[in-house]
């Protein structure tokens, strides 16, 4: 928290003379003497509550100055929360008079704020970034950029061009991504040797032992199995597409007489193999399956299909077996002794002499992935479109080729056309290797391998014109736009069409922009806007890395990870596929399931492992992204909720209101008293106690207990421990909820928060710079346009395509930078 | 084992012959050979666990020679004789900066500079001592430094509330506004040590191959050069790093070309998912970086600071961090000190590792400073004062070290330690951050 010095100014003639209006003048001394009476008491140089001091020093445009510390006062005093409880309120029509002028005195400075673009300096391609641009430039997908070094984040996000710095490392790891990327294009993947991975499942079972079984709901289950104990969920890498094979070994056990098992192979939740195997004694049975994977990271399924078919008919389940009962072993001599079931067995007889099995703990032990088999090998047709634009795909090239591919290779990769003679050092690289005896094929691939290591290539530079010196804004240029478009929307190069419209000088028409970014948004690489700035923004890319504690919550799988994962992947792209309205991420009556994350959410009637829309008006829970198992996940810890974590991540991500850090020395909570001795919102009520934690607890722990009935992994729940659930809460100013949907629906009267907060992110997402104070008017009209068109997603991305520091960027003067280096041409400290 | 084969010493004379000085493991027979140029090489390397050691069952008891060790040091005992216990030094830089006391304490461990406040783009600390090394030898060693580590950074959001996770995820600092991202892949730790060049193809390719990538590297060069004229400042400032990248690899480049020996370990195929073994493979790695001298500095993060990794398999199903804030439960610190445990005994497998490679008249950890602990003592509090650290190995000077519990002077600087090992290993600084003088470990 600053401490900054507030002055007031008493002598009204100042005031009159510095504000012209005199009625303004008089609502502002209105306000200042507002101030004296009603907050010095607590907020002078004596007695700073909070650092916060109105008195001191006597200074004009104190408006101005201290414009900071005038907007915490003035979001505190609107949220009701100032004066805190127990101090005696003003009457409500002096603070509305106050917080009115505050407001109209902050859009007059703002309406006053010279315009200006702000500056990026040139970004380097991210991960992300390079993973897309490599794919469409060059066809393939062998994703070179995950072996990178993470990318430095700033402001939330990953592509804020002052983060991205280069190392050596790294520079390394581009010049041979560039390598494999034009070799896969050119002569295919690599050939590569099988290996094998193996992979065991935990034993979560023997649950059976010694006790009589607990017999699960053998009607209404879930036949694909997938969502059963007894299924296994592995994730694996594939390095290339090929064939591979998987060895499935079972373990467990089927009753006595029961029908055959039939196993099924799932791959991203696709069935792709099944199988049978006929033993009651599962242990050691494997069979090896083959199937045709692509490259990449996928999810390995095992499970067993309508488990509880074929079970003996005592057990009451449905087509029970049809199988005999196994004789039994006696004779008419009696009971058969130990010599006789050793002769039985000698002669071949399974012979149980423990009692009958009844056991159903069938699961499985272990998968073994190996390969590639029949890997693909040579170059996809698509790559050689992409190379060979000379239009010998045939390979038969004239002497004119190389260049007309280098040539128009460099054009793509720099996204524009590039200068005089700006390919011919590229060129030397294919003359280089022809001369050491290298096929054609040969030299390309060094010569677009140079092009790839190009500066040109790796960085969006934006380069300055010579400009009238008096000019604080020019355009960037219609190049320079298609690349801030198609990496902002795509996060990748932009295609042909965007490309011609820029060639053309058409880009910048109001229509063909319009026109533009309804095809981006509507093209499958949009998803690109949903894992990169949703994924961070709401930070479920950490769906993939959190770990609930397996004691605690033994149902928490790889599978149910990456159905969460797609549950917010889908709701989101949904929003920006539809257009619909950004307030559903708040509050929405629908979501995205499969079978496995409705059983789990107790949703009934939704069945097989495809994802599908489904309403959730009827369901508690509700919609929007504070009901989504993958959000409610990572804003808890593995072994527990946390009201405070979530009330924060609700705070920065959708109120746009960040709480300051705690101070030092904070105690933690005792975990095992929780739901034991006192509930953990009992065990909170300490932050209640304190005036200085509940400064920031007040506003943060009532939004955490409104979401207390879901879990730490995100399920509902009415009891926490020994303790009934208690969801209900009040927020600053007094307005009370229960439970997740009432806290959403007052959330949305909030709106005006969530969309400033969405906006902000969004452009700093777009632009790759953090905000400034110049910043503030694009971004008020931005959130006037938004809410001017019911919300809609695609007027969020319009109003920030055609705003000022997207289209326009501060000129920089050429002739003064050559001659002398050492100017800072930024006063202001850059974009930082 | 004897080093001394007719190849090497071939290979070695047919370098000395072209006049080219080359780092090599330094062999027993080439003593009387380089007679006046005898530079014994000292490496250093800190290895670093995160959210600070429960320290009443680290500290021991007694100082000098001959004290117990406690149950989290225990896995050391068998190397007395080569470790040195510090207790007193403390991070004052930290104690002076703003910000998370998790980022405050990483962000100027090393440099001793307190770091700046920000969440932006705008990071600023200071060189660490490790790159001061680093710098030194850069050009004799085919990498300059590495900085490892084994917790996935892939957490988005804020890492230490206001403070950038660059902070918490980096420990060393190239410069002040830069610091170096750490890698957590084995098989990108091989490839940054030995190159990724295709085992199956001929020297003839791979050298036509490596005559293109300098070629390639050249002419971005000049396009980076000629771009530089029109551009900003800030944009100046991005193909400034660009050309220093360049000349790097190629300098890397150079390196490799001179040494063609093949790795002494399998190319790894990736994090190991047993976190135990995924630890003992990057200890593996920087120890044959060392013995084959590919680079004489590391520091690694055996979890990045701030850490939240759950240690299930010593029935530790939380995640460490919030643990670490236990208000003297005795559950919690149980658990912390379960953790502290494992770290320390996979350190111990380091040491031992060094201790197992002769080299000249003693081993790889003769000539070695190995610096263990954290930079926080009491994680509860985010002290920054009686810093849990131990010295393996020797500092590199004529006298040697160890076997001793040396207490210093409360708050001495730590940066005096940086001194001492710099000092040893060749590097003579006067002064480095905020320290006061070298510090006598003779005890």
């Amino acid at each position: 928290m600053s401490s900054r010095l507030v002055p007031v100014t008493i002598a009204i003639l100042a005031l009159a003379a510095s504000c012209p209006a005199q009625e303004s003048s008089a609502q502002e001394s209105a306000t200042l003497s507002f101030v004296q009476k009603n907050c010095v008491a607590c907020h002078s140089s004596s007695v700073s509550s909070g650092g916060v001091d109105f008195t001191s020093a006597k200074q004009p445009d104190t408006f101005v100055q201290n414009r900071e510390v005038w907007e915490r006062a003035l979001a505190k005093l609107k949220a009701g929360e100032m004066p805190p409880p127990g101090v005696p309120k003003p009457p409500a029509a002096d603070t509305a008079a106050v917080t009115k002028w505050l407001d109209a005195e902050f859009t007059r400075q703002d309406a006053a704020i010279r315009a200006d673009t702000g500056r990026v300096a040139a970004r380097r391609l991210n991960k992300a970034e390079y993973n897309n641009t490599i794919r469409d430039l060059l066809g393939v997908n062998i994703e070179p950029a995950d072996g990178f070094p993470q990318d430095q984040a700033a402001y939330g996000f990953d592509n804020v061009s002052d983060a991205l710095n280069l190392s050596s490392v790294l520079l390394e790891k581009y010049a041979d991504a560039a390598e494999r990327s034009v070799r896969t294009a050119i002569f295919g993947p690599d050939k590569l040797k099988s290996a094998a991975t193996h992979y065991s499942f935990p034993v979560r079972l023997n649950d059976t032992r010694g006790k009589a079984p607990k017999l699960p709901d053998l009607h209404g289950y879930d036949t694909t199995g997938l969502s059963s104990r007894h299924a296994a969920h592995v994730m694996h890498r594939f390095p290339v597409e090929g064939t591979y094979s998987f060895r499935i070994v079972a373990n467990g056990h089927r009753p006595d007489r029961s029908m055959p098992v039939h196993i099924g192979f799932w791959i991203d939740g696709k069935l792709t193999q099944q199988f049978e195997i006929d033993a009651t004694d599962l242990e050691g049975q494997n069979r090896e399956v083959r199937a045709q994977v692509t490259a990449g990271e996928h999810l390995l399924s095992v499970s067993y299909l309508n488990e509880y078919s074929g079970l003996p008919p005592s057990y009451g389940g449905p087509d029970p077996s049809t199988r005999p009962p196994t004789p039994t072993l006696s004779s008419p001599h009696g009971k058969l002794t130990p010599e006789d079931i050793e002769i039985l067995r000698k002669l071949g007889t399974t012979v149980k002499t423990d009692s009958i099995e009844t056991r159903i703990d069938n699961r499985f032990e272990s998968i073994d992935v190996g390969g590639p088999f029949e890997q693909v090998t040579g170059p996809s047709l698509a790559s050689q479109k992409f190379v060979y634009t000379c239009g010998h795909t045939d390979g038969k090239h004239n002497a004119s080729c190389p260049r007309i591919i280098v040539s128009n290779f460099a054009q793509r990769a720099f996204r524009r056309p590039l200068a005089a003679k700006e390919a011919d050092p590229y060129l030397s690289l294919y003359t280089l290797a022809r001369k050491h005896g290298d096929s054609f094929d040969e030299g390309i691939a060094a010569a677009l391998e140079g092009v790839l290591v190009s500066p040109n290539f790796l960085y969006r530079i934006e380069r300055d014109q010579p400009v009238d010196a008096k000019a604080t804004t020019v355009p960037v240029s219609d190049y320079e736009l298609a690349s801030r478009l198609s990496y902002f929307l795509w996060s990748s190069m932009p295609d042909a069409e965007l490309l011609r419209a820029a060639s053309e000088h058409k880009l910048r028409e109001p229509a063909v922009l319009e026109a533009q970014v309804h095809r981006m948004l509507s093209d499958d690489k949009a998803q690109a806007l949903v894992d990169n700035f949703a994924g961070q923004w709401l930070q479920f890319r950490n769906v993939d890395v959190v770990r609930p504690d397996n004691g605690k919550f033994p149902d928490f799988d790889d599978s149910l990870r990456h159905s969460m994962r797609r549950e917010t992947e889908l709701f989101i792209g949904s929003i920006v596929k539809n257009d619909s309205s950004v307030l559903d991420i708040l509050s929405a009556n629908y979501t995205f399931l499969d079978e496995r994350l409705a059983r789990y959410y107790g949703i009934p009637g939704v069945t097989g492992p495809e994802f599908r829309r489904v309403d959730m008006s009827a369901t508690q829970r509700g919609g929007g992204v504070l009901a989504q198992a993958g959000i409610l996940t990572i804003s808890s810890y593995s072994t527990r909720t946390s009201p405070v974590l979530r009330g924060k991540w609700i705070l920065e991500n959708l109120l746009n209101a960040p709480p300051p850090p705690p101070p030092p020395s904070v105690p933690a909570l005792d975990d095992t008293k929780v739901g034991e001795s006192a509930s953990l919102r009992q065990q909170m009520e300490a932050h209640r106690a304190s005036a200085v934690c509940a400064s920031c607890h007040s506003k943060m722990d009532p939004l955490g207990f409104g979401l207390e009935n879901l879990n730490a992994i995100g399920q509902w729940r009415d009891m926490d421990g020994k303790f009934p659930v208690d969801a209900s809460g009040s927020l600053p100013g007094g307005r009370k909820f229960t439970g997740p949907k009432e806290l959403k629906a007052l959330m949305l009267q909030d709106r005006d928060a969530f969309v400033a907060g969405l906006t902000e992110k969004m452009m700093i997402y777009a632009l790759g710079r953090g905000l400034e104070r110049f910043d503030r008017p694009t971004l008020k009209t931005i959130e006037s346009e938004v809410a001017a068109r019911d919300y809609r997603f695609s007027a969020l991305v319009m109003g920030i395509v055609t705003s000022l520091p997207f289209e326009m960027k501060r000129p920089q003067d050429t002739k003064a930078l050559s001659a002398s280096a050492s100017i800072d041409h930024n006063p202001e400290g850059n974009s930082k | 084992m004897n080093f001394v084969t007719g190849k090497h010493l071939s290979r070695r004379a047919m370098l000395r012959g072209a006049g080219v000085a080359v780092a090599l493991p330094f062999l027993d027979a080439m003593h009387p050979a380089f007679a006046g140029r005898v530079k014994t090489v000292h490496r250093v390397a800190v290895v670093y666990v995160p959210n600070g050691i429960i320290m009443n069952q680290w500290t021991p008891a007694e100082t000098g020679k001959d004290y117990a060790f406690t149950r989290i040091l225990k896995p050391l005992e068998p190397f007395r004789d080569d470790v040195t216990i510090i207790t007193g030094l403390a991070n004052n830089a930290a104690s002076k900066a703003q910000g998370g006391g998790h980022a405050k304490a990483s962000g100027s461990f090393l440099s001793s500079v307190p770091p700046k406040y920000t969440a932006g783009a705008d990071v600023h600390a200071g060189t660490t001592f490790d790159q001061v090394a680093a710098k030194t030898w850069a050009s004799e060693t085919r990498v300059a430094s590495l900085q490892l580590g084994c917790e996935d950074a892939r957490m988005v959001g804020n890492c230490d509330t206001g403070s950038s996770c660059a902070y918490t995820n980096s420990l060393s600092w190239k410069d002040p506004d830069s610091p170096l991202a750490v890698d957590v892949n084995p098989r990108s730790v091989f490839e940054r040590l030995f190159g990724n060049v295709d085992p199956s193809l001929s020297p003839e390719v791979r050298a036509r191959r490596a005559l293109y990538r300098r070629n390639m590297l050249d002419l971005t060069r000049d396009s980076a050069k000629k771009l530089e004229l029109d551009l900003g400042p800030a944009d100046r400032r991005k193909m400034d790093e660009y050309l220093t990248s360049v000349h790097e690899v190629e300098q890397r480049m150079t390196a490799v070309e001179r040494d063609t020996r093949p790795p002494s370990i399998d190319k790894p195929a990736g994090i190991p998912f047993v976190f135990t073994e995924y630890v003992k493979l990057m200890f593996d790695l920087q120890a044959i970086a060392f013995q084959s001298d590919l680079t004489r500095v590391s520091t690694m993060m055996i979890g990045r600071e701030g850490s939240v990794r759950t240690y299930p398999e010593i029935d530790v199903p939380d995640p460490h961090h919030p643990l670490t804030h236990h208000r003297g439960h005795p559950d919690f610190i149980e658990k912390v000190t379960k953790i502290n445990c494992l770290h320390a005994q996979l350190f111990a497998r380091f040491v031992e590792k060094l201790k197992s490679m002769p080299e000249g008249d003693g081993t790889v950890l003769d000539h070695s400073a190995l610096l263990y602990g954290a930079a926080l003592s009491d994680g509860n509090a985010h002290s920054n004062v009686n810093l849990p650290l131990i010295l393996a190995g020797q500092l590199g000077g004529a006298d040697r070290i160890g076997g001793k519990h040396i207490k210093l002077e409360q708050s001495t600087p730590v940066a005096n330690l940086f001194v001492s090992m710099l000092d040893g290993a060749g590097i003579p600084v006067e002064h480095f951050g905020d320290s006061t003088g070298p510090l006598d470990l003779r005890g």
